[in-house]
């Protein structure tokens, strides 16, 4: 016990009170750059796409809602 | 397994039969029984001489035969009220339920020395009848001996046993014996031969909650984006007088003072920072519950859904979240340390029948010791899958039986981990959706159709 | 013409802007479903998650014990649980689709290690299907009419409390997810219809096999799609397309529909089913004619038509009642026939009439459920019928018929709901397309109007319009040129409001009448607090925990699933009302006396006896409310003990007061719902033994139970439960061995001593009751 008072209390690296504004901000970047996607993909024809651009934008997408999700469960307290 | 060798081949070195030094009296022995609870609390306040010529370094405790294995709880401290070390023994004809005790300052020729011995029974009082009507009081009888069970000749002691009510029905009056109020007075009693018994009984009301945990799994799951979950799955019985004859709901609402050894509510007492707390069954939420934050603690009242009369059961689920820092420490970057309650409070003098506490340790720990403040069984470690898993988590899982509120205790677990492991959620999701994302850009570039359909204005 | 043209113009701009377009879609879609989640999370949020009513429990246990022990165990699972001493073939009796679906998705689920609890998935699932209801209906509408109206019709079912009636988070019924699986195969007979593609008509076979593993309403389908070709041939709209996909469909859904236990060869051995195989032979012998038709001549053919028709038709009719006499094909069954004839299940089938939902739908149901839904979709009915064409067709078959069967059950306005909201959407989309034409024609109508209205000044405008409004409701759809740009506004602020009338009443209705678990009951103070009354899980769970694994419970059918569900306790009857017999047999056994009633239970070996009584809290719902119906049902199959009119008093009245028929009040039912109340004082304003429920003072207070102890009641008395003696437990006297001597002695009279010993105690009126039923 003695011991353990002496050692630093382990705090998370994001302020829990944070989580849902996170959320918030993330979650939108990436439904935007989703919707981006999704109608670029819808608008344009097998001769206008350009897969580089695809890529990048649901790169983009998916690591913003990637991280938008992981906050998300966090912030309704499932703690993964 | 290793571990367990060790431990035994500790055990099997201390357990080396020990001589009764006959030269150890006791001078003087005030023991308290307190019958109060369902529990049987004995606190014996022991006065040794050594009459002997060498120093003594070791006294010997015994536990009389007939309450062998009802014995929770032990210890030992002195008269400064530090704990004295209590190692498990054997004497000749006494194989079970000794105990060395290891004092403080050898004793020497004709010095004394007081020490203070603490012991928890369960299972002690026995209900008498066993079974009673609604409107019955519930009576017990407690099975003791006058005589404080010791392998030393005792030169004087007396015993005091506290009850619940003044409402005794009988007790065995070995003069001198005194009754006030309700509290018995046995004694004083001079010159008393080692391991001497002479049977006590008891018999009085008692309407304190006979209420014992026959099962009490608590899952403890640390989370390092900051929170610790703990979940306890709870199954009590209402181990007094069982009711005889019908539960009628008009008498037990007409005069709530009229069924006194039914159980309506009790108190549980959490950390004071837990939140998101929850209570229920498998039926779904419990609404009976109340939650009040004191100072200090948390404390709640669970209502169970029925009173819960003799020889009934219940079972519930009690869950809450504490934040990390209050009992996740750092020591370097890479290990960490668990310092967590291995059983916490469920109700005042309760009595847990069986524990398992599982401690689901995050992705990817390794090197994992664990400390614990009694001896307890180690169970093989299992692996658990939670939200997102892809590698398991590594469970630990500690068993102990007849536990009382003098085992709430501390428990350590050191591990190792790296903090980059905490990237690894939200990188699988990124890359699960990526893969989504892939799919449809694999998928518009795809034509099944045999022949163009012929209405074009189809998208 | 004016649609064309709109439809027209909307192409043109579809093609244009795709991109905005498909979002907007996209977009509106995701809004109704999200709107339709959450809307039907009410009860989640005011209670908490957890399965409503009694029919989900079942299918909940079903599902858990799926889970828990496979498919093919679950297909095998033989349930000792219900029905004792009979038993209960789950897997054979039941349509596996909701348990197969919600336990694939636990599946997935857990393989993606999302560790869900089976319970939330099956709470959340009707919720989760709604928005699968919705984008379904937004194809089917979209096929019908046009994107526009498909999209009013999803927002419509999202919302629409017909609908979520059936579909409330926890409401885990059949019906929850059966709706999508109407809707998509409607979709997709739609589609294969318009194309005639096998790969459309396969995909609606295999949406129709989905919906018969679902639901029995799946001989809706089967009925309606036979007819939809039916009168497409009557029509004289014989194409191959109808041929390709109603061959394909018929023949695959039929394959597949036998698939299912449950269903098994009912398909071609039913009434129900046999319209469709007849318009399959019907649709090859049309298509035989056709072919003839192009190889012979015209008075050949003549000749072929006639004969060839009045033989095949006379084989068909013959080969079908030869197979009806001979047993090969079942006719109707009671629950169709009570379809036709409204008044056939209260005669026959008092089971059937006994439950609210079978009652003959009123009109004000109509409007609670459907709000101005009811007044727009004849409107949409009327744009169908003017511009008929195949697919419309059908919508109109599926409207005309929906509403008529809606107006014979209330159950069944489920089956309206979608074509309500599929029709009101293209009355909608029609009128807006009319009235909101200002942002596509509008330049150069605006541009007309600029030129013509420079001379009028802005008061006179509205007088112009003013004065041509009679004119445009008439010629609206000949001529929409002529509506003022004020009009228009006034339209659509008046359709706005209506629809927001819509959004607000669903809203209510979903919140008040629909969101309630019924097993957790909440009652509001004076002050507004809320008081939750627990009291059915206080008693299932009493059980559960402090009774015997293998003690049985007896209660009504209506509690069977939730002690099952929530006890884990074996039931003697329960909501699957398959056996007539053995619910008459515990309605005996509640409407005899105490004596007569303790014979039928010792033979069901009852431990336990479980009623439900709300004469404490006013509950209404409660077992001596429904008491009629256990004597109606036991009378039906006991005529000889058990008698309706002797329940009723002189007049005619069923009352619980001291006025009240003896034998009513000395019926088991009777004892144990007021054991014990007749002590009781409720408030200080009314006597003690009042019953709130049906307020007035019980007229049998004083009397004790002979044969059952009571064994547990709920805090407010909602539930009691009585424990059935062993017959060493009751009148078995703890008495000197001097008495056993007398009784050994005369044995013929023992038994009469003992009941006149039991009886002394009472009062005189249940020695009456004994004897009435020893003669009886």
């Amino acid at each position: 016990m003695v011991e353990a008072v002496t050692m630093m209390r382990y705090v998370s690296p994001v302020n829990p009170a944070v989580f849902p504004s996170l959320t918030l901000v993330l979650l939108g970047i990436g439904v935007f750059f989703t919707a981006w996607f999704f109608v670029y993909e819808v608008t344009s024809t097998k001769q206008t796409r350009d897969l580089k651009k695809e890529l990048l934008v649901s790169l983009v997408a998916s690591i913003f809602s990637g991280f938008g999700i992981l906050f998300l469960l966090l912030s309704v307290g499932i703690y993964v | 397994m290793y571990k367990f060798v060790v431990l035994f081949i500790c055990m099997c070195s201390v357990i080396s039969a020990e001589q009764i030094n006959q030269l150890v009296i006791n001078k003087n022995v005030e023991r308290t029984i307190d019958l109060t609870s369902q529990l049987v609390k004995i606190t014996a306040t022991i006065t040794l001489e050594n009459t002997g010529k060498d120093t003594v370094r070791n006294y010997l405790i015994v536990l009389e035969p007939d309450t062998v294995g009802n014995l929770s709880y032990i210890s030992v401290k002195d008269s400064l009220k530090e704990d004295l070390k209590l190692t498990p023994s054997k004497v000749e004809k006494h194989e079970k339920d000794v105990y060395s005790v290891q004092l403080k300052q050898p004793l020497a020729t004709g010095r004394t020395a007081g020490i203070i011995l603490e012991a928890v029974f369960t299972k002690g009082l026995v209900p008498y009848p066993n079974s009673i009507t609604q409107k019955e009081k519930q009576l017990v009888r407690y099975f003791g001996n006058h005589y404080f069970y010791t392998p030393y000749a005792t030169s004087k002691q007396t015993t005091s046993v506290t009850l619940s009510s003044r409402s005794v029905e009988s007790y065995t009056k070995l003069k001198p014996v005194s009754q006030s109020d309700s509290t018995l007075t046995y004694g004083p009693y001079s010159d008393i031969p080692a391991f001497s018994q002479d049977r006590m009984i008891v018999h009085y009301e008692n309407n304190s909650p006979f209420l014992t945990v026959t099962r009490l799994e608590r899952l403890i799951e640390i989370s390092h984006w900051g929170n610790i979950a703990v979940e306890e799955n709870i199954e009590i019985l209402h181990t007094g007088a069982k009711l005889k004859g019908p539960f009628s709901r008009y008498d037990y609402q007409r005069d709530t003072g009229s069924s006194h050894h039914s159980i309506k509510s009790y108190r549980t007492i959490l950390p004071a920072a837990a939140y998101n707390i929850y209570y229920r069954d498998s039926n779904g939420n419990i609404s009976t519950s109340q939650v009040r934050t004191r100072k200090d603690w948390i404390e709640l009242e669970l209502r169970p859904r029925f009173p819960l009369f003799g020889g009934w059961r219940s079972s519930y689920t009690l869950g809450y979240s504490v934040p990390s820092y209050q009992y996740l420490y750092r020591k370097s970057s890479t290990e960490y340390v668990l310092n967590m309650r291995l059983l916490d409070h469920v109700f005042d003098d309760m009595h847990v029948e069986e524990l398992e506490t599982k401690v689901v340790l995050p992705v990817g720990v390794t090197e994992v010791q664990i400390k614990t403040p009694y001896e307890v069984q180690r169970l093989p470690d299992g692996v658990t899958f939670k939200y997102l898993d892809q590698f398991g988590r590594s469970v630990i899982k500690l068993r102990k039986t007849n536990l009382v509120e003098q085992h709430i205790q501390d428990l350590e677990i050191v591990y190792h981990w790296r903090s980059g492991l905490l990237l690894l959620e939200p990188v699988l999701l990124a890359l699960a959706l990526y893969v989504l994302f892939i799919i449809v850009i694999i998928y518009v570039r795809l034509d099944f159709s045999i022949h163009k359909p012929e209405h074009a204005k189809k998208e | 013409m004016a649609q064309a043209g709109s439809k027209k113009s909307q192409l043109t701009k579809i093609n244009s802007k795709t991109g905005i377009n498909s979002l907007i879609i996209f977009v509106v879609l995701l809004l109704a479903w999200i709107a339709g989640f959450s809307s039907r999370l009410f009860a989640v949020i005011r209670f908490e998650s957890i399965i409503h009513e009694f029919d989900p429990w079942f299918n909940y246990r079903a599902t858990a014990y799926m889970v828990k022990h496979g498919f093919y165990n679950f297909l095998n699972w033989f349930d000792e649980r219900a029905w004792y001493p009979l038993g209960r073939i789950v897997g054979g009796t039941v349509y596996p689709g909701l348990m197969i679906t919600s336990g694939s998705i636990h599946y997935v689920l857990h393989l993606l290690n999302i560790n869900v609890h089976i319970r939330d998935i099956c709470v959340f699932l009707a919720p989760i299907f709604s928005g699968l209801t919705a984008i379904s209906t937004y194809f089917l509408t979209k096929e019908l009419w046009s994107a526009g109206a498909g999209l009013f019709a999803a927002c419509f079912i999202a919302i629409v409390p017909g609908y979520i009636s059936r579909s409330v988070a926890g409401s885990y019924d059949n019906e929850g997810i059966a709706i999508f699986a109407l809707q998509f195969t409607y979709f997709l007979w739609i589609k294969s219809v318009k194309t005639g593609s096998v790969f459309w008509a396969v995909a609606a076979a295999l949406s129709y096999f989905y919906m018969v593993s679902a639901w029995g309403g799946y001989v809706f389908i089967i009925n309606l799609i036979p007819l939809h070709v039916f009168v497409l041939l009557l029509m004289g709209r014989f194409s191959n397309r109808l041929f390709t996909s109603y061959t394909t469909f018929y023949i695959l859904g039929l394959i597949c529909s036998m698939q299912i236990p449950f269903v098994g060869f009912q398909p071609i051995r039913t009434s129900e089913h046999m319209a469709a195989s007849g318009v399959f032979a019907l649709l090859f012998a049309v298509a035989t004619l056709k072919y003839l038709q192009t190889m012979l001549s015209k008075s050949e053919f003549k000749s072929l038509v006639i004969f060839g028709g009045l033989i095949s038709a006379g084989v068909v009719f013959l080969t079908v009642v030869g197979l009806t006499y001979a047993g090969y094909i079942a006719p109707w069954s009671g629950r169709f026939y009570s379809l036709w004839d409204t008044g056939y299940a209260k005669i026959h089938i008092p089971i059937i009439a006994s439950v609210s939902e079978h009652q003959p739908t009123t009109w004000f149901s109509f409007f609670f459920d459907l709000h101005i839904l009811v007044a727009t979709f004849p409107a949409g009915l009327w744009y169908c019928i003017k511009n008929v064409n195949d697919e419309r067709v059908f919508v109109i078959l599926y409207a005309l018929s929906a509403v008529y069967f809606a107006g014979v059950m209330v159950r069944l306005m489920l089956t309206l709901t979608p074509v309500v909201c599929i029709l009101s959407g293209i009355a909608f989309s029609g009128l807006l397309e009319l009235f909101l034409r200002e942002d596509d024609t509008p330049r150069n109508e605006d541009s007309d109007d600029d030129e013509q209205s420079p001379p009028n000044n802005r008061r006179l405008y509205d007088k112009a319009v003013a004065g041509r409004v009679p004119k445009m409701k008439h010629e609206q759809n000949k001529e929409s040129d002529g509506i003022g740009p004020n009009i228009r506004s006034i339209v659509t602020v008046v359709i706005m409001l209506l629809l927001m009338l819509f959004a607000v009443h669903c809203t209510w209705v979903t919140s008040n009448a629909y969101s309630s678990p019924s097993i957790v009951l909440a009652s509001y103070g004076s002050d507004g607090s809320r008081q939750i009354l627990d009291d059915f899980r206080e008693a299932y769970f009493w059980l559960s925990q402090n009774t015997a694994d293998e003690a049985r419970v007896m209660s009504w059918w209506d509690y069977g699933y939730q002690i099952a569900g929530m006890a884990n306790r074996t039931t003697l009857v329960d909501n699957n009302t398959w056996n007539n017999s053995h619910i008459a047999l515990v309605g005996k056994a509640m409407s005899s006396n105490e004596s007569a009633a303790y014979e039928i239970m010792t033979a069901l070996d009852v431990d336990y006896v479980l009623v439900i009584f709300g004469g404490v809290i006013g509950y209404s719902g409660d077992d001596i409310n429904k008491f009629l119906w256990m004597v109606r049902i036991a009378e039906g199959e006991h005529p000889k003990d058990i008698r309706e009119s002797d329940y009723f008093t002189e007049h005619g009245e069923f009352r619980v007061d001291a006025e009240g028929a003896p034998t009513l009040l000395n019926s088991l039912m009777y004892k144990l719902s007021y054991y014990r109340f007749g002590e009781l004082k409720l408030d200080y304003r009314t006597p003690a033994g009042y019953d709130r429920t049906r307020n007035a003072i019980i007229g049998n207070k004083d009397f004790q139970l002979t044969y059952l102890e009571e064994a547990y009641t709920t805090e407010h008395w909602l539930v009691r439960v009585y424990r059935v003696k062993k017959p060493d437990e009751f009148n078995r006297p703890r008495i000197p061995v001097a008495n056993r001597v007398v009784k050994s002695q005369n044995f013929v009279s023992k038994k009469s001593t003992k009941r006149k010993k039991g009886t002394i105690k009472n009062k005189p009126v249940i020695v009456k009751g004994k004897r009435l039923s020893k003669q009886a």
